[in-house]
């Protein structure tokens, strides 16, 4: 059955082939120079910047380590990273739940317009009334900003999870509720886990954009130190290490690290989800 | 009797921890924003008086600001044909690769992990220590410095770091798209004598027209209300060559004590965003298969 199958062109797949490898190079030169130049000192990378370093050389690891409160930061990101996904978990299909089999009702199918017209609202709108509110209400702290990713979820998550469940079949509640099952009971026995695909989706978005996240952070928490992120501290500290670029590298790469180890554990999934959501977003 | 109050409230229960949060946190947000943009609040003091469509006015004959629409749209411009055609020639690429198409995907993905400050200062490092370099070797003057310092390139710089990072996503959609044409139109399409490139005019791209579509709007959007990159990378400069919108209204909000101001800004923004999406809602319902 062989002959059914594509034989493309060998110019394209030269062509191809070409693109993929400029691709690669573009995409991993950068992340090349930054583990390359992390190892060494100012004076080793004055002389070859481009070369692999002559020793491992962890003395800018061991640096900031010491003195950069670099645990903190990590563990302020996956706080908050964790603390928000908790939030998404809690009220998105809740309420998605709630809209999707009720829609024909007039409060259920208003809430569903009324969360989705975000969609349209640039985050530019919110963000300077935001500070205001969070100030006044005492939140400029990851509480705040746990409790502000949870309602900016919402767009999304809402939109996502209505579509997958209303596509749902129902005779499964339908049996369980002839059986005595109370709402809640179906929504926690049933409904959570046959939305688990799309929940898989939309934790995996939500949670890179709450790990990235740099305008929010910046915006709530920039002005306590104690409460920074990886994103704050990396830019907060760019100036610091603008001379001793270096130790910059160390710092980026140290940034990245975290995220970069659990993409590479699980990045099938990752790719699959992401486009899951995408596709239906 | 309570546990039959549960039982017939619970639809209504379920709604409302996401209601609170979302009015408070987002809907009463945009209405006290447009409210402050009729103020003449400066963001710190007690009091501030309404001063109707002042700032609007204002804003109409301000030329900074109209320089920073322009950059805008500049930088949504080649963001979105940037990322539209390298995310399309990827995919293609991509999705038509037998051996080690796994990996290539997986690589091609990373930038999408990574935040885009981490991304804007590894690239202001390599901006400053590669490209001079190339431009002595070169001796074109143009590059003796980064171009982040130009204020001729400095926009182009930092659209190029925004597209390293921003063309990951639209790939895989792009690839998830491919996988829905037919492979028997592909045959028929054969058969019939149909040059390569006709194949993917008549069969692929119809096929495509609704991945391109939501490719399109989130570059757009993406591109219109960046904030990151140019932030992190220029803050705006050099002479304001990268002063996007979105460093507008930070900066007239927070360092220049036109807090009110920046509320304007931030609706006329919006105003664009909706009658941008408004356009493309209508374009995309016609055409395409669906």
């Amino acid at each position: 059955m062989n002959f059914t199958i594509r034989q493309e062109g060998l110019g394209w797949r030269i062509i191809r082939n070409i693109i993929l490898l400029i691709g690669i190079i573009i995409i991993l030169g950068p992340m090349y120079l930054v583990i390359v130049n992390s190892f060494k000192s100012l004076e080793e990378a004055g002389r070859g910047f481009f070369s692999l370093p002559q020793s491992l050389n962890f003395s800018n690891y061991t640096e900031l380590l010491s003195k950069g409160n670099y645990w903190r930061y990590v563990w302020n990101t996956t706080f908050i990273t964790v603390g928000s996904i908790i939030m998404v978990l809690l009220i998105n299909p809740t309420v998605s739940y709630a809209i999707a089999r009720n829609r024909h009702k007039k409060y259920y199918n208003f809430v569903y317009v009324y969360i989705l017209l975000g969609l349209f609202v640039p985050f530019q709108v919110i963000m300077l009334p935001l500070t205001k509110i969070m100030t006044n209400l005492n939140l400029l702290n990851p509480y705040g900003l746990i409790l502000l990713y949870g309602a900016l979820s919402l767009t999304r998550g809402v939109f996502l999870l209505v579509n997958y469940i209303q596509a749902m079949p129902t005779e499964i509640e339908e049996a369980a509720r002839i059986d005595g099952c109370s709402t809640f009971q179906i929504y926690h026995s049933i409904i959570l886990r046959l939305t688990m695909p799309m929940l898989v989706t939309l934790v995996i978005m939500d949670a890179l954009w709450f790990w990235n996240d740099f305008m929010l952070p910046l915006l709530i928490l920039n002005k306590a130190k104690e409460f920074w992120t990886l994103p704050l501290f990396q830019y907060n500290f760019k100036t610091e290490y603008s001379f001793n670029y270096t130790m910059a590298f160390t710092s980026y790469l140290m940034a990245m690290l975290p995220i970069i180890v659990i993409y590479a554990a699980g990045q099938k999934h990752i790719i699959a989800g992401l486009t899951e959501g995408a596709i239906k977003g | 009797m309570i546990s039959k109050f549960l039982e017939r409230s619970t639809y209504f229960l379920f709604t409302l921890p996401a209601v609170i949060l979302y009015t408070l946190f987002f809907a009463y947000a945009v209405f006290v924003g447009i409210q402050y943009s009729f103020t003449d609040w400066n963001g710190i003091s007690a009091q501030y008086n309404y001063i109707g469509f002042h700032n609007y006015i204002e804003l109409w004959n301000n030329p900074n600001f109209k320089q920073s629409l322009i950059v805008t749209g500049k930088y949504a411009g080649m963001l979105v044909a940037g990322v539209m055609i390298l995310s399309l020639i990827l995919a293609l690429s991509l999705n038509s690769l037998k051996k080690f198409q796994t990996f290539t995907k997986s690589v091609y993905f990373l930038p999408a992990m990574i935040s885009a400050v981490t991304i804007s200062l590894i690239w202001d490092q390599l901006f400053v220590r590669v490209i001079p370099p190339i431009g002595e070797a070169l001796n074109v003057a143009a590059l003796f410095q980064s171009p982040l310092a130009h204020p001729k390139y400095a926009l182009i710089a930092v659209v190029v770091v925004n597209i390293w990072q921003a063309v990951a996503l639209p790939t895989l959609i792009f690839i998830a798209g491919l996988q829905s044409v037919p492979s028997e139109l592909y045959e028929a399409g054969r058969i019939d004598g149909a040059s390569t490139f006709n194949r993917f005019r008549y069969i692929t791209f119809p096929y495509l027209m609704p991945t391109i579509t939501v490719n399109m709007v989130l570059a757009i959007k993406s591109g219109i209300t960046s904030f990151d990159y140019a932030y992190t990378l220029t803050g705006g400069g050099p002479i304001k060559s990268t002063n996007v919108i979105g460093i507008m209204i930070y900066n007239d909000a927070f360092q220049n004590l036109k807090f009110a101001m920046a509320n304007a800004e931030s609706v006329i923004l919006f105003i664009i965003i909706a009658v941008l999406s408004f356009i493309q809602i209508k374009i995309s319902s016609k055409g395409g298969v669906h």
